[in-house]
């Protein structure tokens, strides 16, 4: 079933990425084929997203439903994968950037979203590696992290939203909240948010599996000693 | 008032006034605070002169206010849980009090220092930049507002970092991304309040930050304090 599931998966991406250089069409006022961009670009910002919102659950759970250690290997693994995906969305953003405006940089407020996400990302993780004990470790983390998820809101949908300003395309994120994309564009977009998601799943669950199995690894005594 | 609520605030009280004791008996943080803000604020001032403060204009100094106000929280915070692990009196502590209010008693304070320091600076700083405020009661709901703000992030960043190692630190690490937002807001706001711009939903949000940090910090320092 998992290797089903697998070969689902990488068919599903493997047509989307079809899907975004030859099915799509390119959006109006992008210069030539940089429109292409936002097929991976999007779902990559969403992905972060998701990865933040994962950590957070999975704290939740480890801090207040019984301090299982696997839930905190799973928050682990989901802001290290989050910070991955924050990485990739914030340098698709900044080629996208360069050869629209010219600048990879530009001041954007959800520029500076996803860079202050990637901050918390690696705060979080900078907190694991200065604790010594690793059950105060755990419950440290997740109280950080369960922080990081409430202040989230303010970073991903209030502060892009107060100046008014954006140089992200109106027909997708627009004040009115309607999405203004042609069909063929809109169902590429879908298609690779639920793809990167799956990917970010299936990822997490090897992830985590192989952290559990460091852990244990390095918790044993080594051969000789007692 | 029943007898449950009126034991909690009398345990935060004497939190409070067990920090103030300590604090007039070392004056470290109000030492910290207050000659880095001022040395800071001197400096800043003499690099731009008079000519550079002009050019500056009111946007650039409402940031520099709020940077000066976040690197002295960021120096002079920290201490508030560290030095209760360092002399071993955590422990009295989580025998005297209820987690909760051990958090305001300690936020009360943290709070009440920040406030004495933008007090102290604020006037300072208009003077030495030469800034005239349209809305000076803005301004001033402001400092309390986003000092109020400052505190509440910092008094649960000092309690996470007071059981890592290199906790000086890592207090700057963790608390510059829970606070980004809150000094985003606060910036604007002060800049609102000294151009006398609109700005209708500028203090709801700061509130809004304000509130919620509160809520999920009294959630979350339970699980902080207690192994």
């Amino acid at each position: 079933m998992k290797k089903l599931l697998a070969w689902i998966l990488w068919l599903w991406i493997a047509l989307m990425i079809v899907g975004a250089f030859a099915w799509a069409p390119l959006a109006q006022d992008f210069i030539g084929e940089s429109s292409r961009i936002l097929f991976f670009h999007v779902p990559m910002a969403w992905t972060a997203f998701v990865g933040f919102m994962a950590a957070g659950v999975w704290s939740a759970r480890y801090l207040w439903f019984g301090r299982n250690v696997r839930h905190d290997q799973a928050a682990h693994t989901a802001v290290s994968l989050g910070l991955v995906f924050c990485v990739l969305a914030t340098v698709s953003g900044a080629m996208w950037a360069k050869v629209m405006w010219g600048e990879y940089w530009n001041w954007d407020p959800r520029q500076l979203s996803i860079v202050m996400a990637m901050l918390f990302y690696m705060a979080y993780l900078t907190l694991r590696s200065a604790v010594a004990d690793p059950q105060t470790g755990r419950r440290l983390a997740a109280a950080y992290a369960l922080l990081g998820l409430a202040v989230a809101p303010f970073l991903f949908f209030v502060l892009p939203r107060m100046s008014g300003f954006t140089l992200h395309p109106e027909p997708v994120l627009n004040q009115s909240g309607k999405i203004e994309v042609e069909e063929r564009m809109l169902t590429v977009l879908i298609a690779g948010a639920v793809g990167f998601t799956a990917l970010f799943f299936w990822v997490h669950n090897l992830g985590r599996r192989l952290l559990s199995l460091s852990e244990r690894a390095a918790a044993r005594p080594i051969a000789g000693e007692s | 008032m029943s007898q449950s609520a009126s034991i909690w605030l009398a345990e935060a009280v004497a939190v409070y006034l067990k920090e103030w004791r300590c604090e007039l008996r070392t004056r470290y943080a109000l030492n910290t605070l207050g000659l880095f803000a001022f040395t800071t604020l001197v400096v800043v001032s003499m690099s731009l002169g008079a000519e550079g403060v002009l050019a500056a204009g009111p946007s650039v100094l409402s940031v520099l206010l709020w940077i000066l106000l976040l690197f002295a929280v960021t120096a002079g915070l920290p201490r508030g849980f560290v030095h209760e692990e360092e002399t071993h009196t955590a422990t009295a502590l989580r025998l005297a009090a209820t987690p909760s209010a051990l958090f305001c008693g300690k936020l009360a304070y943290n709070a009440s220092v920040v406030f004495l320091l933008q007090l102290l600076l604020t006037p300072l700083f208009l003077i030495m930049m030469q800034l005239s405020v349209e809305k000076p009661l803005l301004l001033i709901w402001t400092l309390l507002a986003g000092g109020y703000g400052l505190a509440a992030g910092g008094t649960l960043v000092a309690a996470i970092i007071a059981q890592a190692r290199t906790a000086g630190t890592l207090f700057a690490v963790l608390a510059l991304p829970v606070l980004l937002p809150l000094l985003v807001m606060a910036i604007e706001l002060t800049e609102i309040a000294v151009l006398g711009k609109a700005g209708d939903m500028a203090m709801p949000r700061l509130l809004l930050y304000d509130g919620t940090v509160t809520v999920v910090s009294l959630m979350l320092f339970p699980a902080i304090w207690n192994p």
